[in-house]
């Protein structure tokens, strides 16, 4: 009986598929008109697509990969930025295996079970990001980067298993891991001699306004929205003036007035670098969207829990720090995130006020002698979208893992 | 007129003798509409005191204003000796020594249950987590339900958590119990468990203040009923006097109308 099984699913599948097509594509004339004309443009696009793809010249990848990875560093100092990346690798292993420990003291302490996710469970989680290293790895021209990739892979394993051995007391400051992490990759990089914050480019470039715009603009955006709903009149309003102002005025405004006018702004001779300023410009304009962000999530905590809050005794900034804001952040996750995607794709328009970022190094490689005026546009672009799409979507799933774990919806 | 009365014969202060909360001449506004109107009333120390009447009588007002949940616009409050006045350090003193309990529980949702009874004790008065983990079961099992101390609010069911609630206002060891409409937010198969801790809370000699509808607890437990309508105090008196005898017609209204 069980071999007649799969005959019949067999009989039935192709059926099965008739009648769904007749129901969903072709059910009506003008249905049927609409799917035969999408259908036959379907088709050319994707035999177009795939002529494309497989017509496409990558020279000018492979002869740009540099620049479109770190922008214009220099080549004498590029073992700085390895070791930069080596340090990047050893934090993320240390401090991924710190948070885990915590979790697992506290779950020991509670006396719950507690099952760490396996390698395979990260490999699915970020998997985007390893596409991204295969990709990039693909295009170069000799074997070494991919070498020193595998040893920086190697790096943060045993990053991570070393953080296993961390005591107590050790894991619970697992804080101290990003800091001393980007001093420390800060001086390998730039210290003793080393390239300045000036001279940085390419999607390393993107990345680090992406990292400092949100270090800097989330405490600010916080402050703001604390400010804007403070009982204090002058506080208030201040609050208001600014997120109202800066939120009125579109970002690249921002940017050229960090570029050309903000100089002026600033009294005495000392002049910020053209990336301090771009910076500041991102973290003003970023800060402002944060605090309303925030408004939103501190507006979503019931009342009721501020009464309980004060009932007990607590004063109000541990009501503030205890119980409001962990549920006000905690609501607004998707938002935030969202405004962090949305920041890290803004990083790319420094490139109007010329830096070399991601975008522009796209741009100025199709204007290379060799490579002009060959529609490399098409080759450029569509890889630099893949950096920023990774970066993304990596930012969008963790996200939504962290609202599951939190329990965003459940009460 | 009538709140003149409050205090004489039958309507005299329980308890030890000594007094624990006064209020005098309070008044509340929101607004133009004043929901308390000249309020006087003393509780004495262990005394349990049950407040009931229609909604919208400023039963819950009332009792806000005793922690400063509400500001009073007149008169005085008095809790434990502690003049109630707009200093905020003066404030947290008296929200120290006055536990409130809500209608609608107010855990923190973010917090397990035994994070949750820790929380006043250690950021308040210091107490370190170990000694305040132990006061927290101890109080969890005289709630009588310890094996959810790990869990959050959100697992456990309406009843299990207004007794959390109870537990995590008397982890500050306060003089006072302030209780607005414990139940009236419970599935009624729920009701009991929450009344039972209430009442062994009373027995104990726990000084409270009960806004409720549960009309057998406050003939069972209460040492004095008071009934308010409109913002005022209209009759005070024993539960026997209060049930069988009352003497204002709009408590006689209010009562055969539930009863």
């Amino acid at each position: 009986m069980t071999t007649t099984v799969p005959r019949q699913a067999a009989a039935t599948g192709p059926a099965r598929a008739l009648a769904w097509a007749r129901k969903n594509l072709f059910s009506t004339w003008y249905n049927s008109l609409l799917t035969v004309v999408f259908g036959a443009f379907i088709v050319w696009a994707a035999i177009r697509l795939v002529g494309f793809l497989f017509d496409i010249d990558t020279t000018i990848i492979r002869v740009n990969l540099r620049l479109f990875v770190a922008g214009r560093f220099p080549n004498d100092q590029l073992a700085r930025l390895w070791i930069g990346g080596y340090i990047t690798c050893a934090g993320i292993g240390l401090f991924a295996r710190a948070i885990v420990r915590n979790a697992e003291f506290k779950a020991i302490d509670a006396g719950m079970a507690f099952d760490r996710a396996g390698w395979r469970a990260v490999t699915r989680r970020f998997w985007p990001l390893l596409m991204l290293f295969a990709v990039i790895l693909g295009f170069t021209r000799t074997i070494l980067p991919t070498l020193l990739t595998l040893l920086a892979i190697v790096v943060g394993i045993a990053a991570f298993l070393l953080g296993g051995m961390l005591p107590r007391g050790v894991a619970r400051r697992s804080w101290l891991i990003p800091i001393v992490g980007t001093i420390a990759f800060y001086l390998a990089v730039a210290g003793f001699g080393g390239v300045g914050w000036n001279d940085w480019g390419g999607f390393f470039l993107n990345i680090v306004l992406t990292i400092a715009g949100i270090t800097l603009a989330f405490p600010l955006g916080l402050m703001l929205a604390l400010g804007r709903r403070s009982t204090l009149p002058v506080v208030r309003y201040m609050s208001v003036t600014y997120i109202e102002f800066l939120r009125g005025v579109p970002m690249i405004t921002l940017l050229l007035m960090g570029a050309f006018a903000l100089g002026f702004l600033i009294p005495g001779d000392r002049q910020f670098s053209l990336f301090l300023r771009l910076l500041i410009a991102i973290t003003l304009f970023q800060s402002a969207y944060i605090a309303e962000v925030v408004r939103g999530g501190l507006q979503s905590v019931p009342k009721g829990q501020v009464e309980a809050a004060q009932s007990l005794g607590l004063a109000p900034w541990k009501t503030m720090r205890l119980i409001v804001l962990p549920q006000a952040l905690r609501n607004v996750i998707p938002a935030m995130v969202g405004q962090f995607i949305s920041l890290f794709k803004d990083t790319t328009l420094v490139f109007i006020v010329g830096l070399l970022d991601l975008l522009r190094a796209a741009q100025i490689s199709t204007a290379q002698s060799e490579f002009q005026a060959q529609g490399l546009q098409a080759v450029t672009l569509p890889f630099a979208a893949l950096f920023f799409w990774v970066g993304c979507y990596v930012m969008s799933r963790e996200s939504r893992r962290l609202e599951r774990k939190l329990g965003v919806g459940e009460r | 007129m009538i709140n003149q009365d409050v205090f004489s014969d039958a309507t005299q202060m329980k308890g030890t003798g000594e007094t624990m909360i006064e209020l005098e001449g309070v008044d509340k506004f929101f607004g133009e509409f004043q929901a308390l109107k000249h309020i006087n009333m003393r509780v004495g120390k262990q005394e349990v005191i049950v407040v009931i009447g229609p909604s919208g009588s400023g039963k819950s007002t009332m009792i806000r204003c005793i922690n400063r949940l509400e500001k009073h616009d007149h008169g005085r409050i008095t809790v434990n000796g502690i003049d109630l006045s707009d200093d905020i350090k003066n404030i947290q003193e008296i929200r120290k020594e006055t536990g409130m309990v809500f209608q609608q529980f107010n855990l923190f949702p973010h917090l397990t249950v035994i994070d949750n009874i820790t929380l006043g004790p250690r950021q308040v008065r210091n107490v370190p987590k170990k000694q305040a983990d132990e006061l927290a079961m101890d109080l969890l099992n005289r709630v009588q339900i310890p094996e959810q101390a790990q869990k959050y609010p959100g697992q456990l069911s309406g009843g299990q958590q207004q007794r959390v609630a109870i537990a995590r206002s008397l982890a500050m060891n306060p003089q006072v119990m302030l209780f607005d409409e414990p139940t009236s937010a419970l599935d009624p198969e729920m009701i009991k468990e929450v009344l039972d801790v209430m009442q062994e809370l009373a027995t104990s000699g726990m000084t409270m203040i009960v806004v409720t509808h549960e009309m057998g607890f406050a003939r069972e437990v209460a040492d004095r009923v008071v009934f308010m309508a409109d913002g005022e105090i209209v009759e005070v008196g024993t539960p026997e006097h209060f049930f069988t005898n009352p003497e204002e017609d709009r408590t006689k209204l209010f009562l055969s109308q539930i009863l």
